[in-house]
């Protein structure tokens, strides 16, 4: 059984990706299950979703806690330890990740053992466009497993986004089939995990916890606003980026319609961007009155930001 | 009384009482509404939250308030409220609280709780008198759960429970009305789009005693399927078109806010949301277009241009 799974954000088409993928199987034949499991946040947040493809029915079922292929549509998701992207990986467990980062680096910073690979997009791909990621995405997984021929796929994709219209689902065959390619060196680098029993699992870890009053393990909170805690900055795929020579210290319109109150006026009237919790909906670049903020791709922000301190 | 009076933008806080690191999607236009209602009404209000999208504002230990904050059923927030409201009148008769320790009781729900499944408790708050604010998000949908069809939501809207063919073939409920129809201390629609009058019609609530209602359109990119830097946009041509007009009940007369003497045409508004797609792609949908242009433009037709009064 191949169990697959797609590591992403709200909004990067790992859903999508997961269902092309399945969609992709079936028609090589196989038994497939695909479905994507959220937290509870939204757009933006980690989530990721997953596929079990198999030639005999599959009687496993929930999440894959052992995966033969994990593929991660955005980088920056990999030490965030509430998205899980590690979880399970071992020797022989392939590590897809979509990064302008190498593989040796990612060796050294993860410590697995399995193999680690990095999606190589071409410049058609366009990055900008997020869904366009994902789709990619299923495309090099297919190619990985070595079992889904290239019309399986662009079936797959004809069959899920149809609806869109024609000139979207040209758009994403494309992508797929991008992604397909960058794969030919490693077709097939993906194998089949053993379908899991019963009678040979464990006892689960589990670790005792003592008992404790309400008021140690759970105690009141005599603090306001207190969510400042949260790091929503990590959702952002583009960053709004202030060129103060342009902006007039209106005060108001950036600061009042940012919904996560990320952004703060200092005492001599300028604006100021939190980034630890701007997610990156670029209102305040849409409305800003002299055009004075700019959306700017989060990595390239980010990687122009660590050559700056360097 | 306060001694915040809004008269331009200028007047409008430029630091912000709601914390941030909330799990609202980016480019939420309820949470943007939250915000400025919030600087406006201060930190001594209480929130009694019905299960809806903003059930994720305040998970433990986090929250984005200065003060408390209630969960409640989707059907009873009125009813919690009532018994928050309760105890701070307790508290102030046995000279436990002073007068101004006070809090305001704010009923924080979106449309599927305050036009659906909570109206029952919101009829039973109104009856009894209760002293609150009902702040309602409406993004016309169940938006918490994957937008599905809710009493608010448009005639015509694609949601999840309407994902083909017509889309949603109910209209939307008008909620307002209802309310004014009992006469209560106040009631109001407002959009983060517009915050100047936002601002000013919160003032006006919070002085006043009494049910108090204050219904905001929520443009929401994720149910609704618009890029998020386009939440202002999408709520000031809800305005501009006429869609969503501002307005307010008060000493038992409706005026509205504004009123645009020439309106945009609603399908400028329309075309913005992939839920109204279907309207113009792949072929233009001309009848239900011009319907949904022809209600806007009956409801118009019976306000004053000159005072704002609706007949």
């Amino acid at each position: 059984m191949y169990r697959i799974r797609f590591h992403g954000r709200g909004g990067q088409g790992m859903k999508t990706a997961s269902r092309v993928l399945g969609s992709a199987f079936f028609h090589e034949g196989f038994e497939v299950q695909d479905a994507p499991r959220y937290g509870a946040e939204r757009r933006g947040a980690p989530m990721n979703a997953y596929v079990r493809a198999d030639r005999a029915p599959i009687y496993e079922r929930g999440i894959i806690l052992r995966p033969d292929l994990v593929i991660v549509a955005d980088d920056t998701l990999v030490p965030i330890p509430a998205a899980g992207v590690l979880q399970g990986l071992d020797n022989r467990s392939v590590l897809l990740i979509d990064s302008a980062t190498p593989e040796d680096e990612w060796r050294k910073r993860t410590n697995i053992g399995g193999p680690i690979l990095v999606l190589p997009l071409p410049d058609t791909v366009d990055r900008s466009s997020l869904a366009m990621i994902g789709i990619a995405c299923a495309g090099a997984a297919a190619r990985l497993i070595g079992v889904i021929s290239e019309d399986a796929l662009e079936q797959a994709v004809r069959d899920e986004l149809a609806p869109l219209g024609e000139a979207v689902v040209e758009k994403n065959i494309q992508a797929a089939m991008a992604g397909y390619a960058a794969m030919s060196d490693h077709a097939g680098t993906v194998s089949e995990g053993v379908p899991a029993a019963a009678s040979g699992a464990g006892s689960p870890d589990w670790v005792d916890v003592p008992v404790e009053e309400v008021r140690l393990s759970g105690p009141a909170i005599h603090a306001g606003a207190t969510s400042v805690e949260v790091r929503t900055g990590l959702w952002r795929t583009f960053r709004p980026v202030i060129h103060y020579d342009r902006c007039n210290h209106c005060n108001w319109v950036c600061s009042s319609f940012c919904p996560d109150n990320a952004i703060s006026v200092a005492e001599d009237g300028r604006p100021v961007i939190d980034y630890d919790h701007c997610k990156g909906c670029m209102i305040c670049v849409v409305q800003c009155p002299p055009h004075a903020i700019e959306s700017v791709l989060e990595v390239e922000a980010a990687a122009a930001e660590r050559r700056g301190s360097a | 009384m306060t001694d915040v009076h809004f008269q331009r933008m200028k007047d409008l806080p430029s630091t912000h009482l709601l914390g941030a690191g909330t799990a609202m999607c980016a480019g939420c236009g309820g949470l943007e509404m939250i915000k400025e209602v919030y600087d406006v009404l201060g930190e001594n209000t209480v929130f009694v939250n019905a299960a809806g999208c903003m059930t994720l504002l305040s998970v433990y230990p986090f929250t984005p308030f200065r003060g408390s904050w209630l969960y409640t059923a989707m059907a009873s927030s009125p009813a919690g409220a009532q018994g928050v409201r309760d105890a701070l009148d307790i508290l102030k008769a046995n000279g436990r609280m002073t007068e101004e320790e006070d809090l305001e009781v704010v009923v924080l729900s979106g449309d599927g709780s305050a036009s659906g499944m909570g109206l029952s408790a919101t009829s039973g708050a109104i009856d009894r008198g209760l002293d609150f604010i009902y702040l309602c998000y409406d993004n016309e949908g169940y938006g918490n759960t994957g937008q599905q069809t809710s009493p608010e939501s448009p005639h015509g809207a694609r949601t999840a429970t309407d994902a083909v063919g017509p889309g949603n073939i109910g209209y939307k409920k008008d909620l307002f009305s209802i309310w004014v129809a009992n006469k209560p201390a106040y009631a109001a629609t407002v959009v983060g789009a517009e915050p100047l009058d936002l601002a000013r019609k919160i003032e006006k609530a919070h002085e006043l005693e009494g049910p108090r209602l204050i219904l905001s359109l929520a443009p929401c990119p994720t149910g609704w399927g618009y890029d998020p830097a386009h939440t202002v946009e999408i709520g000031r041509l809800a305005v501009k078109t006429g869609v969503w007009p501002l307005k307010e009940y008060v000493d038992g007369k409706v005026v509205h806010t504004r009123h645009p003497g020439k309106r945009t045409p609603v399908e400028a508004y329309l075309e913005t949301q992939d839920r109204f797609r279907h309207l113009f792609e792949p072929v233009r949908n001309d009848k239900v277009i011009a319907e949904i242009q022809a209600r806007v433009d009956a409801y118009w037709a019976e306000v004053d241009v000159d005072d704002g009064t609706k007949a």
